[in-house]
């Protein structure tokens, strides 16, 4: 028994070299701070005599620093809008970033399409705070473009940041406007690394450009779709505390539309900065996320084996 | 479960613990062995350990304190550690941690259980009641008596007994100024130019007429100025800022209430409803955060801010047109305003005893203050009088934000600084009421799941309300309500009964 | 071969009515995402009393170099923070490329015996993270990383998200068979890596390679954390710190102390515009180095088979 698990190891040894360096990594920089989630059933207060001693000397409240993120009203409708982000900004983004990146293939001059590319990318340089003065610049009642324009038209100024039911629609636009750019990039690479006589092969069988896309390119990228889809899993309960936080510039009329978990928390420990509820904060995200990972993980393995995480 | 739990956290606190044992740091975050094993290889040459000491050798403290860092401070630092190991056998070591850093580095520095000695606090950076209870700073009322008796010579009580948390003070106030003082400020330029009369305004419907003239006469100007930070003045003491439990300021019952079902902000609200109707106010008022460009155009006639001594002076300096103010407030002192601008002994500081003496010689010689404030003379600035100084080219670096240092009254004047200055501030000090909740501090600690409800609560419907930008006959009782859902009344009854404990120890 | 290959691709292209309104399709979401940054050069070039008074204007009425000279003034050593932020961009791209391909790669084999739990391994820390304190004390002082440039590299060195990108890309990309050519050559498994394999991997090569240069560009949170050596601070920490300060001056403007003895003359709006021009633009002209090898991996496969 001893000897075969030792025999394994042996006939691994040069791919267990491989990951060693990595491997280090993830037990120094990720697996030795988690072991501060511990803070989470605390409620941490300073000692002298550092880090260790200071939990030591906490007084340990068990889920107490959980309570506030149920405690309210609002627990439903930051979860609510979380998630129901979440599910566009994951649906609509891999739509878009495929669909951007086969079109991007597909153009027939290679220079436009590489300044296409380029320009795509862009906004992804915008930090939220940017890209929240130009929201306003666009949207604010008195000075916007936006006013500017339906004034043209007869129509009555909007006090935009007081308008919730507009705000669904705003922020996963300029979510994707963000993101779709770069994560075409991932597809695009995929797509070039498709194996090219896959493609000759169809053209003798006469498949049009369409049915080629259909049948070759999209099937190749499932793989990839899968992945990054069930990463994305694992992060329904975090939202961007920027696109929710900066770009609704924090108005509190919007908070129907625009408070997700993530700036509840903030605005929630903003002046008692507990330490305790926000890494129980993370946990809790952290541990929804798993969960889902770990059943989602479970049935894209029964189905291809290949395109499961783990 | 319970037991299971505390197991999970004992070991992987042990995991953790274990590593960083090996990694020959355990000294440092162990106190059994800290002070009496010899210090480890790679620590001796740290000439911060404990180990490497001799009697006559200066103690190095180190300073963590808030402004951009200058790129003479080390310069500065060397020159002020030859004075101060002369005179108390200290050297200082300062780090600058710029405006918008300070309080989440700090943050991480002090959980961390980062080394240092003295650091900045205030009740708007790096909060100091709430690091004061988590244990961040070391509790100084004996050492105040001892090795800072000149501290208690020059500060107003008023600043002693205002920082104190839980009966204990953790921290020394800078001498500025005390009270706070609201005020009406004006764009004199405009206020000339139609010939108003400033002098009779004092509550906020006084400034009416005025806001009418300006709204008739220039399209293009906002009359009154205000960000979704903006609050009326109202006259109550609240418990902690911008949170809605208060205390009338002339109470003699000391009732905690809710600010949202007093009279006078009610009153208030539906004034600033109806100039937000009139457009007084900005639309955008509840979700900008700085006025910064009106006030930059010089488009805007009406703003509140607190002031100080010839503040109108420095308000016109740094804006480049004049600006004249009027109060809004009565002087009062209260527990943020006592902590505008303070330092602390950190409750990690190996010595606690230097750092005491060393920030007594900073609030009470005006050798070492000034030094560190404005650098060294025929470097940085040069006198211009007996008590006045002219910066120097090279003062560009070595740039201090002077209140954030400790005792600005020791400090040279500036070119333009009337001779009486510090007289000024010390009859504005000294006409300053003291607020009913002054030197108490509540302490929210079986309540931060309520907090952390009602902040968002806030957040919800603050500045929409405070701006005028809803209707407060619709939108009052709905804040009210969901306030109260979120815990308000838990909180109110837990302030009550922590501040009836503290009258009746005093 | 080689010719014969132009020729089929030309076969391949989409007709050119299609090809019109494709470019016209990918024209105009160019163009909605290059406006703004076009604006942003504009605001950084104009005069902040001028943008106090109109807003934002496509061609302002005055023109200033304002918002640049304060940056310069406020960040001395802009040249120094640029070559630090070049330095831990190129090292740590590297560092980050070998220690993720070669992760990556291992977890691609289907005979790694061990390849679900190292898997698993990798998954797990992009769900838990341990938060800001304790990180901050196992790289001061566990690795005594604080003040050092390794702090700046060595935190961002490994990223299970391109582990797992990269993984796909060898799964999806690489034929079992150049492996197993690999093997009857007797060739080990770093020669089949390096000989064999990453050849044919290199869009997946440039798309993580990209990423972690993004990455490590755009980060001012390390330094933040952990530098406090004005020499070691690099580009975007600077201006992140120049920014919030400024943020937050303004934001406690009512605060007595403050609004009286740090006078403010920073020009805050046309300052930030500015401070984006000088951070994304170096990296928005390296960007086409990268998008090379997005179609060098074609061709290099095409000829492989």
């Amino acid at each position: 028994m001893l000897s075969r698990s030792f025999k394994r190891f042996r006939q691994n040894k040069m791919l267990l070299l491989m990951v060693l360096p990595a491997a280090i990594w993830f037990v120094l920089f990720s697996y030795l701070p988690m072991a501060g989630s511990v803070i989470a059933f605390v409620e941490y207060r300073y000692d002298s005599n550092g880090f260790l001693s200071s939990i030591w000397n906490s007084k340990w409240v068990g889920l107490r620093n959980f309570e506030f993120l149920f405690q309210t009203s609002d627990a439903l409708i930051i979860t609510r809008n979380t998630v129901l982000y979440n599910l566009a900004f994951i649906v609509l983004g891999l739509v878009l970033a495929v669909a951007l990146a086969v079109l991007l293939v597909e153009i027939r001059n290679r220079r436009m399409s590489k300044t296409y590319q380029t320009a795509m990318f862009m906004p992804y340089f915008l930090s939220w705070v940017i890209v929240g003065y130009f929201v306003f610049s666009f949207l604010s009642t008195s000075k916007g473009l936006l006013n500017q324009l339906t004034s043209w038209f007869g129509l009555d100024a909007l006090n935009w940041y007081a308008e919730p039911k507009y705000w669904p629609f705003i922020l996963v636009f300029i979510y994707l406007w963000k993101f779709v750019g770069y994560n075409s990039i991932m597809y695009l690479a995929a797509i070039m690394g498709i194996d090219g006589s896959l493609y000759e092969a169809a053209m003798i069988d006469g498949a049009g450009k369409w049915k080629q896309i259909v049948h070759i390119t999209l099937p190749q990228l499932t793989s990839l779709m899968t992945i990054l889809t069930l990463l994305a899993v694992g992060r329904i309960f975090y939202a961007d505390f920027g696109l929710f936080y900066q770009v609704p510039r924090d108005s509190g009329l919007l908070y129907s539309t625009t408070n997700v978990i993530d700036t509840y928390v903030y605005r929630g420990l903003k002046t008692s900065g507990e330490f305790g509820m926000s890494t129980a904060a993370g946990l809790y995200q952290s541990f929804v996320g798993f969960v889902l990972v770990i059943t989602s993980n479970y049935i894209v393995r029964k189905i291809n084996k290949d395109n499961a995480l783990f | 479960m319970f037991k299971n739990k505390r197991m999970l956290a004992v070991g992987l606190t042990a995991m953790l613990g274990g590593t960083l044992a090996l990694s020959g740091c355990s000294s440092n975050n162990n106190a059994n062995n800290a002070s009496n094993q010899p210090a480890p290889a790679e620590e001796s040459s740290n000439a911060n350990a404990p180990a490497a000491e001799t009697k006559n050798e200066p103690v190095e403290l180190i300073w963590y304190t808030i402004g951009t860092p200058q790129k003479d401070t080390d310069k500065v630092m060397a020159e002020v550690s030859k004075y101060t190991a002369d005179k108390i056998g200290v050297t200082v070591k300062m780090t600058q941690l710029d405006w918008g850093d300070y309080s989440d580095k700090m943050k991480v520095l002090t959980a961390s259980g980062t080394p240092m000695d003295i650091l900045f606090t205030s009740s708007w950076a790096f909060d100091y009641v709430q690091n004061a209870r988590k244990g961040a700073f070391l509790a100084i009322d004996d050492l105040l008596k001892s090795e800072g008796q000149g501290i208690q010579g020059v500060l107003d009580p008023a600043f002693l007994e205002g920082s104190k948390v839980e009966g204990h003070n953790y921290g020394i106030p800078a001498n500025k100024e005390l009270p706070a003082l609201e005020v009406w400020r004006f764009n004199k330029t405009l206020v000339d130019k139609h010939g108003l009369d400033t002098s009779n305004v004092f509550s906020l419907e006084s400034l009416e007429p005025l806001l009418k003239t300006i709204k008739e006469q220039e399209p293009d100007v906002v009359p009154f100025a205000l960000n979704k930070d903006y609050m009326p003045v109202v006259p109550y003491d609240y418990l902690i800022s911008n949170l809605p439990m208060a205390v009338k300021l002339d109470t003699t019952v000391y009732k905690v209430v809710n600010i949202l079902d007093t009279p006078e902000m009610k009153q208030a609200l539906k004034t600033m409803r109806a100039y937000y109707k009139a457009g007084y106010v900005s639309p955008e008022a509840a979700t900008i955060t700085s006025l910064d460009d009106v006030q930059k155009a010089g488009k805007w006639f009406i703003d509140r801010a607190a002031t100080t001594p010839f503040a109108d002076n420095q308000w016109s300096a740094s804006l480049g047109y004049p600006v004249v103010s009027t109060p809004a407030s009565e002087s009062v002192v209260f527990n943020w305003s006592v902590m505008g601008s303070m330092q602390a002994i950190s409750a990690n500081s190996k010595h606690p005893e230097e750092a005491m003496k060393f920030l007594n010689l900073v609030n009470t010689d005006p050798v070492l203050r000034n030094m560190i404030d404005s650098g060294i003379e025929g470097t940085h600035y040069k006198m211009a009088g007996d008590n006045r100084m002219e910066n120097l080219p090279d003062s560009k670096n070595y740039d201090m934000p002077t209140f954030s240092l400790g005792n600005v009254m020791l400090t040279f004047l500036n070119p333009g600084d009337p001779d009486n200055k510090w007289d000024e501030y010390k009859s504005f000090n000294g006409a300053g009421k003291p607020a009913p909740t002054l030197g108490f501090n509540f302490d929210a600690s079986s309540v931060t799941n309520e907090l952390a409800a009602i902040q968002n609560v806030k957040g919800e419907f603050w500045a929409a309300l405070m701006t005028g930008t809803v209707d407060p006959d619709e939108y009052l009782p709905k804040a009210i309500e969901k306030f109260n859902a979120a815990g308000l009344d838990k909180i109110i009854a837990e302030a009550q009964k922590q501040l009836d404990a503290w009258r009746a120890s005093k | 071969m080689a010719t014969s290959r132009v020729r089929k691709r030309n076969f391949q292209q989409v007709s050119r009515p299609v090809n019109v309104v494709l470019n016209m399709a990918a024209m105009l979401v160019s163009i909605v995402c290059v406006f703004p940054f076009l604006f942003v050069v504009i605001i950084s070039f104009t005069d902040e009393m001028v943008l106090a008074r109109n807003g934002y204007k496509i061609v302002p009425e005055a023109w200033s170099l304002d918002a640049y000279r304060y940056i310069f003034k406020t960040g001395e050593s802009l040249l120094r923070a640029y070559g630090v932020t070049i330095f831990i961009t190129v090292v740590g791209t590297l560092i980050s490329l070998v220690f993720n391909t070669l992760y990556a790669y291992a977890i691609s084999r289907r005979s790694f015996a061990y390849r679900k739990f190292f898997s698993f391994f990798a998954v797990f820390t992009m769900l838990f993270n341990g938060g800001m304190v304790p990180t901050y004390i196992v790289v001061t002082q566990l690795l005594h990383l604080q003040d050092s440039i390794g702090a700046l590299i060595w935190p961002m060195a490994v990223n299970a998200f391109f582990i797992l990108i990269m993984r796909t890309f060898f799964v999806t990309m690489i034929p079992d068979a150049v492996i197993e050519s690999g093997k009857i050559d007797g060739a080990g498994e770093f020669q089949t890596l390096f000989r064999l394999v990453l050849p044919l991997a290199l869009p997946g090569l440039a798309t993580i390679g990209l990423f972690s240069a993004l990455a490590y560009w755009n980060d001012w949170f390390n330094a933040l954390l952990y530098i406090e050596n004005p020499k070691l601070v690099p580009l975007q920490s600077m201006l992140m710190r120049i920014e919030s300060s400024m943020q937050f001056l303004m934001q406690n403007a009512s605060n007595s102390s403050i609004s009286t003895t740090i006078l403010t003359e920073m020009p805050q709006e046309t300052s930030r515009m500015a401070m984006v021009v000088l951070a994304t633009g170096p990296i928005v002209l390296a960007y086409p180095f990268f998008q090379r090898y997005f179609v060098q991996g074609l061709t290099v496969g095409a000829v492989k088979e």
